[in-house]
């Protein structure tokens, strides 16, 4: 049983050398070269210097090298941080400079955009375009060097599975994103998960729809290498077009699909599914936001001959609970649950009494237990202790328990159901928003009063952000001015969709922006910005 | 190509680069994009926007856009989204 990721590529590379490991963009590798390439980019990352433990950042849009520099960094011994391309360079300078990265593997437009201030951060850059401009201090190779390095073995290093394998960066709620920081047993307990629940074989082909700084894509790429199949990389220009995607799903012979909701209701509404053209697709799993009821069962309908199952799980734990979704069932539920434990996983709901629910009917903040949660967030020892908490309810022997800030009840049929948040983070299209990072970014402009970053529900992709701003003086600021200048600081998923000016924002009675009344408001009167 | 043709030519680029600032790349922080550039590149469309896109293409041009004509070829920069809708004027 592999106890280190780079394991199961070890054993999949020995049994299936020639069978196609990775496909993206018209190209693709065998396992063998996935073996060797990542053994050689290992070998070089260890001779620049990176030693176990050490972070190395992956930030290039989604392709082949990604899976290979993803293995190389866990053989070198090092921790990958997958950095969204799509983000303001900003962020990827904050997260390059929180958790310490020296070493990146990009290409030359990326690197380029940097600041100056963080590029001579980096002791080591490898490219894998092939432009080398030399930079002040930092040595930097471009990816056709690698060749030179010993691809038949990987560095000898020494990990346990409590070593740190990657980092997630997720929204904060105070301004700035949070590393969620996951083991090789953290991912490992996932991944086992799946692969006996799911039954992965060789003769199956993956998508990954998902980013690959999102944990969706865990299951994408591992479980497709633990079983020896193929993982195909879903890339922009196939994703945005519904029927593109179809055609794509149909033609690659796509058996599993994972993704969030709003990626399958897209498709439902747009691409005309037909389930004898897509009858190689034998699983779909989606997690990350609530699906819609109607448009799963119009999924369900048109794709009669498939499994589907609802995942829940925050980064911190990957997937905790699930739920099959019961075809005869369907039609009667007004909700679908997150289901129950996965193996090897405990949850729990606690109560306002602070005691564990035990009674249908009753709710709860949902907590995990198990070796799939995290240990916390890098160099956050306070939001650390406040989420990955000491389990009091074991009497025993000391552990942690990740409080999620789900509120969930127990149903009657022994499933548990979400029903709210304990606080003010939000889903959209399936990606974590902490509404007060968007309040942090807008605050930062100079003629801004005060602001409330509000969500307002949607059919498709569960919310929409909207912004109610006060500006200093009645200084007149653009809707665009404020969306731009957010542009520079956020992701473009979270830049409020619509902004509203208000001279003041309504207080409740404690002086506290009434985000309940301006949710109200806004849900009644929607005008476009 | 008549008087009429040609106005029509002149305005399309000018009313489809417009809806896009407006409408799509504001929201994203974007403040400039060249005809040329890929619009799903810069962000600038996304998942849903590929849709305003359409229904806006639809409403404004009077024309109708199949599904398997949403496509990156026909809607990736301001240039092809002219030359879809051009096309679609011809006939």
């Amino acid at each position: 049983m592999a106890y280190i990721l780079q394991q199961l590529l070890k054993k999949s590379a020995t049994r299936y050398p020639e069978k196609t490991a990775v496909w993206a963009r018209e190209r693709s590798i065998s396992y063998r070269e996935l073996d060797e390439r990542s053994n050689q980019l290992a070998h070089a990352l260890r001779e620049h210097g990176v030693k176990k433990g050490d972070r190395v950042g992956i930030y290039f849009p989604k392709c082949v090298e990604s899976v290979v520099t993803m293995f190389a960094v866990l053989k070198a011994g090092g921790v990958y941080v997958p950095l969204d391309p799509a983000a303001p360079v900003d962020r990827i300078a904050y997260i390059i400079g929180n958790c310490g990265i020296r070493a990146l593997v990009t290409n030359s437009e990326k690197k380029g955009a940097l600041d100056s201030k963080t590029q001579a951060s980096l002791e080591f850059v490898v490219l894998i375009d092939e432009d080398t401009k030399a930079s002040n201090g930092t040595t930097v190779m471009p990816w056709s060097v690698l060749s030179k390095y010993d691809g038949r073995s990987a560095p000898s290093v020494m990990l346990t599975e409590t070593d740190l394998a990657y980092i997630l960066y997720t929204s904060g709620s105070t301004g700035r994103p949070k590393g969620v920081m996951l083991t090789h047993q953290n991912a490992l307990t996932f991944v086992e998960w799946c692969a006996d629940i799911f039954q992965i074989t060789s003769e199956d082909n993956l998508s990954n729809h998902a980013p690959l700084h999102f944990d969706l894509s865990v299951f994408d790429v591992y479980n497709a290498i633990e079983a020896g199949a193929t993982v195909y990389l879903v890339t922009e220009d196939i994703a945005l077009f519904p029927v593109t995607l179809a055609n794509f799903i149909e033609k690659k012979g796509i058996t599993v699909w994972y993704s969030v909701p709003s990626a399958l209701t897209l498709l439902l509404l747009h691409a005309n599914l037909d389930a004898a053209k897509l009858a190689r697709l034998r699983l779909i799993l989606f997690a990350g936001e609530v699906f819609p009821m109607k448009y799963l069962q119009q999924l369900a309908n048109v794709l009669p001959q498939l499994e589907l199952y609802n995942l829940y799980g925050p980064t911190e734990t990957n997937v905790c609970t699930y739920y099959k979704v019961e075809r005869n069932r369907l039609s009667s539920m007004d909700k679908l649950p997150i289901g129950i434990a996965c193996e090897n996983t405990e949850v729990f709901a606690v109560d306002d009494q602070d005691q564990i629910v035990t009674r249908p009917g009753d709710s709860g903040e949902l907590y995990v237990r198990g070796p799939g949660v995290t240990y916390g967030y890098w160099g956050d020892s306070e939001k650390t202790a406040k989420m990955v908490v000491d389990n009091r309810f074991q009497k025993h022997f000391q552990e942690k328990m990740y409080r999620t800030g789900d509120i969930v009840v127990l149903g009657e049929d022994g499933n548990y159901y979400f029903t709210g948040r304990r606080d003010s983070m939000i889903k959209s299209r399936g990606y974590r928003i902490e509404l007060g990072e968007i309040e942090t970014a807008l605050l930062s402009h100079p003629a801004v009063k005060e602001a409330a970053a509000i969500a307002i529900p949607d059919d498709v992709v569960s919310n929409r952000i909207k912004a109610v701003v006060s500006t200093h003086d009645g200084h007149a600021v653009k809707p665009t001015e404020l969306q731009q200048f957010c542009g520079a600081k956020i992701p473009k998923y979270m830049i409020p969709e619509f902004i509203e000016f208000q001279e003041n924002l309504p207080k409740t009675s404690t002086g506290k922006i009434d985000r309940v009344r301006l949710a109200q408001e806004s849900v009644r009167t929607l005008v476009t910005a | 190509m008549n008087a009429a043709n040609q106005a029509t030519e002149v305005n399309v680029k000018g009313q489809i680069r417009e809806f896009v600032m407006e409408h799509l790349a504001s929201a994203k922080g974007v403040s400039s994009f060249t005809d040329q550039e890929s619009l799903m590149d810069s962000g600038v469309i996304d998942s849903l926007g590929v849709f305003r896109v359409v229904s806006f293409l639809e409403e404004t041009f009077n024309v109708r856009i199949a599904d398997e004509e949403i496509s990156s070829q026909n809607l990736k920069s301001i240039d092809s989204i002219e030359r879809l809708v051009l096309e679609k004027l011809k006939r």
